[in-house]
């Protein structure tokens, strides 16, 4: 059949990327009464438990903030981070085990585009769940600045470091067993380390520096910084963080992923 | 359109092709006949640019596999052994989906789909989940899914592997219709029955070679004798017909009560006379020339 040849730039064509992303959104506009439970009331329920919960107990953190408003931005990133991880390891991993890369690659695809099409699905669910826990906490007055809309990107950069994270346990793990691994290794502890619960000041001067390497920190940093309106060029310099994070970490996952699909 | 030379694949220890030559024409049928574990596979995903040659040359349509992957597959239309559907997605969504993949836009994907569908007869069910669908037509979905891009060359892995005959046969028709369109169709299957059906030529694969290749008849003619006894044999007398058999040199093989003898050089066997042991004659078959060439059955393990 005739096709206007579509572009290729720097060997991949936009169109395989968008392709994959379209068969994610259809694949999701399918269940979205399931999703929904995903992207809101999870996440809800842990906003809730810790705001009104824990919030109950520590008053205030840092200059008279309220706990709530405080652990917010955090809460949200976490999600993202979630669904990032699940979108990128588990989900790639059934469709690498389910041969639906291996009927992708018999047309004219290759590994490189998919693995960017669900990177950026990854983007989008990052973004997903963003707006969704956002609004629940912006209902509970919990985040007021107008600032907040910024969340998204830092949404995106979570989406796309944490995505290519994923990938790499999903071309690597030759089962589920081995797979969960980046929940116990990767989400639990970037889950509390990132500085959502509490302010990384607070841990010993040992583990601070650490805390600061980990992925998802300068992740949750920038999303305090557009949630509380308290922007400045440590911002900036943790956006960057991630980008660099990305740039190393995105090609290693691409060549592990056609070492396990081209053989 | 294919052309193959000196194909050589290795996993590791494993030589899965082993020196490979063999050319398919522009809108011929071409079959690759052998059991499991001969390398037909392993040569599909060679052909369609899935997997890297070890040596040796592979071209599909004028262009290289090893350094053209994406033109190639722009042009071959591959139905692999597990139909690889999206369960994800509906009938319809799968065949738009691999349209997106391969190019086509929002438009053409939804009006190739469309006739895709009508096609293989599968209009009915387009908004069907794929679970929902039998396992004849999950096949003829996955097989209408590589002609979203009507491609000048279609790959087909075992299509009907695992099909009950009323499936088998309705893939055997729409196959059939699609060869007189003039595609040029590769297929690789362990039915003698189906490579008599719809090949013009077949290659006789076994251990990763091709043991020899020609029409289903050139191949009978060379290989088996234009007559095989058949021979339903007691299971008391089975001891006594195989010292028999062995006796006479002729080659034979097994299949459940029922022994296949060969004549030697295109003659008709002779079987000695044993009690209780019936013998019937029939022609030769590809079944026939598999055990000529490979020196086993091809349901054998």
């Amino acid at each position: 059949m005739k096709t206007d040849a579509p572009r290729i730039v720097a060997g991949v064509r936009w169109r395989s990327v968008q392709a994959l992303w379209l068969r994610h959104a259809a694949a999701l506009k399918r269940i979205w009464k399931v999703a929904l439970t995903w992207y809101l009331v999870e996440p809800a329920v842990a906003l809730v438990a810790v705001g009104f919960g824990i919030g109950r107990l520590v008053e205030e953190v840092e200059g008279g903030m309220r706990y709530a408003v405080f652990v917010a931005p955090g809460i949200i990133m976490a999600s993202a981070m979630i669904h990032a991880i699940f979108e990128c390891s588990w989900a790639v991993f059934y469709r690498i085990t389910g041969g639906f890369y291996e009927t992708a690659l018999t047309a004219p695809v290759t590994v490189t585009e998919l693995a960017l099409g669900d990177v950026a699905w990854s983007m989008t669910r990052a973004v997903l769940a963003t707006l969704s826990v956002g609004l629940v906490a912006a209902a509970f007055g919990w985040i007021t600045s107008p600032w907040a809309v910024g969340m998204l990107l830092a949404a995106l950069l979570v989406g796309m470091e944490i995505g290519a994270i994923g990938l790499i346990f999903a071309a690597l793990s030759p089962n589920t067993h081995t797979l969960s691994l980046v929940f116990t290794v990767v989400a639990t502890p970037l889950y509390f380390f990132s500085g959502s619960f509490f302010p990384i000041a607070v841990l010993p001067d040992v583990l601070e520096p650490v805390a600061w390497v980990l992925p998802l920190t300068p992740g949750v940093h920038v999303a305090q910084g557009f949630a509380w309106g308290e922007l400045s060029l440590t911002h900036l310099w943790s956006a960057l963080y991630m980008v660099g994070l990305t740039a190393v970490i995105l090609p290693l996952a691409i060549y592990l992923l056609k070492r396990r699909l081209v053989t | 359109m294919i052309r193959g030379r000196n194909i050589v694949k290795r996993f590791g220890p494993t030589t899965a092709v082993d020196g490979v030559t063999f050319d398919v024409t522009r809108g011929e049928t071409c079959g690759l006949l052998g059991p499991n574990g001969a390398g037909k596979t392993t040569l599909m995903r060679l052909l369609s640019a899935l997997s890297p040659l070890t040596s040796g040359e592979l071209a599909v349509a004028g262009y290289d596999v090893s350094r053209q992957g994406r033109a190639v597959r722009e042009r071959l239309g591959v139905v692999t052994q597990q139909d690889g559907l999206d369960t994800d997605l509906s009938v319809r969504q799968n065949l738009e989906t691999y349209g997106h993949f391969s190019g086509l836009s929002g438009r053409q994907s939804r009006r190739r789909a469309d006739e895709v569908l009508g096609f293989f007869g599968l209009s009915e069910r387009a908004e069907d989940e794929i679970d929902h669908l039998s396992g004849g037509m999950k096949r003829r979905l996955a097989i209408a899914r590589a002609f979203m891009t009507e491609p000048d060359v279609i790959v087909l892995d075992e299509p009907t592997t695992g099909l009950d005959p009323q499936g088998r046969n309705l893939v055997w028709e729409k196959l059939a219709v699609l060869k007189a369109s003039g595609v040029t169709i590769l297929m690789s299957t362990h039915y003698m029955e189906e490579a008599a059906t719809l090949c013009d030529r077949i290659a006789i694969m076994h251990l990763g070679r091709i043991l020899d290749a020609g029409t289903p008849d050139e191949l009978i003619e060379r290989h088996a004798s234009a007559e095989v006894a058949q021979v339903r044999v007691p299971t008391a007398a089975s001891t006594g017909i195989r010292a028999a058999l062995a006796a006479t040199g002729c080659a034979w093989r097994e299949v459940g009560t029922v022994v296949h003898v060969l004549g030697r050089d295109g003659q008709r066997p002779q079987i000695p006379r044993l009690d209780g042991v019936r013998v019937t004659y029939r022609p030769g078959n590809l079944e026939d020339v598999f055990l000529a060439v490979a020196g086993r059955g091809l349901g054998a393990q």
